[in-house]
């Protein structure tokens, strides 16, 4: 009896596993915060939903695409997944996503920035939404800078010359990540600050030009002011250093900085009075200022199995309730990319707003001047005529380019010569350059 | 007749075993050699040699071969000379000898991944232990010192695992050799000239060839010790070109390639290594 009354049990757990449908959503906010956050809108939404499951993961940048990659080669993609907007594009371009049409009618097309719906964005139909926004940050020490007398840097002449005064203070001039993900956004935001393009419309690389030229010795000539070692920094060391008062300036510094700061500096100065944003500079060569922006989309893969079950949570992820709580856990980073959520009186009357606005404006300004882009996105067209970004970016030669011309103190035409010739290397053997 | 076809069924499932596991993947990986393959997605075009020739014309793989040369020699000479050390050492009776011998194999039993990121923490340029206590400020993941930063920790990660091939050979030498060499007045550097080295011999012999293996082939280690930060085109080892080739280039045939000349590589030193031992124990 017992033996029956158990197999029965089992057949019951059996048969109730099979009637539940799991969507898993990989992202990239790795701030505990944020995690939970995501988290909480997953529970919310299986309340809601019974028989649905959310299973939620949390991924490191650096990992996120290789196990895309990965899990695409299996056959077994998840239902939603963050990635960067040329990793959208090239999937796109592969056939590998489904539209977020309905996502987009039920936040109410108009309601959405124009700069965010550019992401991604095929013939007219939006393959990829991006789940907030930030644009990257010059950071400095406002406090030093006023005892220095500096002034804003307009030039890229300027910002070296800032840099320079700041080191006489103990500390480095300035700060920036050495790793391959954070040069290859440096470079694109540069280039475009210098008016330069990184590929022209045959796919032809481009390092040879004046722009680039320029940007390398810039590069060269500002990492002076740097810290010993800087090549070995990545990111969150570089706010470490920021926070930590060894560099006065951070050149690809974001919001969520205003977030450690708060938490790490020491008291004293963990505010917007000592640690301000500057507008980037422009290069010799350049027009105006540019910034990269942050804004992984939401991708739904067409091979997942629960797709429809994801659309509806890609709709409840956006609900007021559940996108305050999201974009709130590091609000001077993560934008929201509804009108109406950032004109929200809730939104708003966040106290982190309040206290780091001018972070907050400077950013506005980037998007509403459409100053800022994807990484290594020069124009818009090139998130859609440019699918071997990804390759581009994943291959490193850039990063090599630059630290040819920064570390081994190589004249900039001849690291741009040897680059050039891996890159069309690359592009040849996939078939984009002839 | 009949005997012979049993024992063929009973070794079939073993055989089909190592089939699968083992020469499949071997075998794909040689057969993706010859084609243009993206890593990922379907599709792929037979191009014979030219993956083998762009890996050969790649200024890159050569230099990550100089690279994985750099770390996997200068490791191994360490391991060996710092394995055997520790292992003499062990050899001899002291007080508390068996919490000594638990303690020294503790790096080779931590995770690699803990084992790096407590270095990267001890390492770390600006509130990092190690430059606090010497009193210095190198920057040990930059591009000067990453190298020296991943032979420490890899040397730190591994001797213990010559010292233990090393200690359990020395416990198994006969005391007579060495008190017949007391007997005929060979003082200590000369008893362990002739009797301790020519004794370990055997074991020092497999000990090299296993970890020229292991060091040339070694990805964990120098592939966290870049995560997060760290100047990675300074320990591009060969095996870290082979990944980035396969999965951020995205060239599932050209990193074949490079793997499967990984292996020819290995081979032909692996033959080398034999034919030089066996002359030397001719002589």
């Amino acid at each position: 009896m017992r033996t029956i009354a158990l197999a029965a049990a089992l057949s019951l757990t059996v048969c109730s596993a099979h009637a539940q449908k799991v969507i898993r959503v990989w992202h990239t906010e790795t701030q505990p915060n944020s995690q939970e956050a995501v988290k909480n809108i997953a529970r919310r939404f299986e309340a809601r939903h019974p028989g649905v499951k959310v299973e939620v993961e949390a991924l490191a940048w650096g990992d996120l695409e290789p196990k895309i990659m990965q899990s695409l080669a299996a056959g077994t993609p998840p239902e939603l997944s963050h990635g960067q907007p040329i990793t959208c594009t090239a999937l796109q371009s592969k056939g590998l996503l489904l539209p977020l049409d309905d996502v987009v009618k039920s936040l109410g097309e108009d309601n959405i920035w124009e700069q965010v719906k550019r992401v991604c964005r095929v013939g007219g139909t939006q393959y990829g939404l991006v789940h907030a926004a930030g644009t990257s940050l010059l950071i400095y020490r406002k406090d030093v800078a006023q005892k220095l007398g500096l002034k804003p840097p307009k030039t890229w002449a300027d910002l070296v010359a800032n840099a320079k005064a700041f080191s006489t203070q103990g500390m480095a001039g300035i700060t920036i990540p050495g790793d391959n993900l954070f040069i290859n956004i440096l470079l694109g935001e540069l280039v475009k600050a210098n008016g330069g393009v990184l590929f022209d419309k045959q796919n032809r690389p481009q390092l040879a030009t004046k722009p680039i030229i320029e940007t390398l010795e810039f590069i060269r000539d500002l990492t002076q002011y740097a810290p010993k070692g800087w090549e070995g920094h990545g990111y969150l060391e570089t706010f470490t250093n920021l926070y930590g008062q060894k560099a006065a300036m951070m050149y690809q510094g974001y919001g969520r900085g205003a977030s450690l700061i708060e938490k790490n500096a020491p008291p004293s100065i963990a505010n917007a009075e000592h640690f301000d944003v500057w507008v980037k500079p422009v290069g010799p060569s350049g027009r105006e200022p540019a910034a990269q922006v942050d804004e992984e989309p939401w991708m739904l893969f067409k091979g997942a199995k629960n797709t429809r079950e994801a659309i509806e949570f890609l709709k409840f992820f956006y609900q007021k309730e559940n996108y305050l709580e999201y974009v709130q856990t590091v609000p001077i980073h993560l934008f929201p990319i509804t009108k109406s959520l950032r004109a929200d009186h809730d939104y708003q009357a966040t106290p982190m707003i309040q206290r780091w606005k001018s972070w907050i404006e400077v950013q506005e300004g980037y998007l509403n001047r459409d100053q800022g882009k994807p990484t290594l996105v020069i124009d818009w067209d090139d998130m859609n005529s440019k699918p071997y970004l990804m390759e581009v970016l994943g291959s490193g030669i850039l990063r090599d380019m630059v630290m040819d011309v920064a570390l081994e103190q190589k004249p900039a035409k001849e690291a741009a010569a040897r680059a050039q010739q891996r890159l069309e290397e690359l592009l040849k053997s996939k078939g984009y350059l002839k | 007749m009949r005997a012979a076809r049993a024992g063929w069924l009973l070794v079939l499932p073993a055989a089909a075993l190592i089939a699968a596991l083992s020469l499949y993947p071997v075998g794909y990986g040689i057969w993706l050699s010859f084609y243009n393959k993206h890593a990922f997605f379907p599709g792929e075009q037979f191009i014979g040699l030219a993956n083998y020739g762009a890996v050969l014309a790649d200024e890159e793989f050569w230099r990550s071969l100089r690279l994985g040369l750099v770390y996997s020699l200068s490791t191994i000479v360490l391991q060996l000379l710092i394995g055997t050390a520790a292992a003499l050492l062990l050899n001899e009776a002291f007080p508390a000898r068996g919490l000594v011998r638990a303690v020294a194999i503790f790096p080779y039993v931590v995770p690699t991944v803990v084992a790096i990121i407590i270095w990267k923490w001890l390492l770390n340029n600006q509130f990092g232990l190690v430059n606090y206590a010497l009193g210095v400020s190198i920057s040990w993941f930059g591009r000067d010192w990453i190298m020296v930063s991943l032979i420490l920790v890899s040397v730190w990660q591994f001797f213990p695992f010559v010292l233990l091939a090393v200690l359990a050979r020395l416990q198994t030498i006969p005391l007579d050799l060495y008190e017949a060499a007391k007997v005929d007045g060979a003082n200590a550097w000369r008893r362990f000239v002739h009797i301790t080295l020519p004794q370990l011999a055997g074991v020092l012999f497999v000990v090299v060839l296993l970890r020229s293996v292991w060091m040339f082939t070694k990805f964990d280690t120098p592939w966290l010790m870049i995560q997060g930060g760290g100047a990675e085109p300074y320990i591009r080892t060969l095996p870290i070109y082979t990944f980035q080739r396969t999965f951020a280039y995205y060239e599932a045939g050209r990193g074949s390639a490079m793997a499967v000349l990984m292996f020819l590589l290995l081979v032909v030193a692996a033959a080398l290594y034999f034919r030089l031992w066996r002359r030397e124990e001719q002589l």
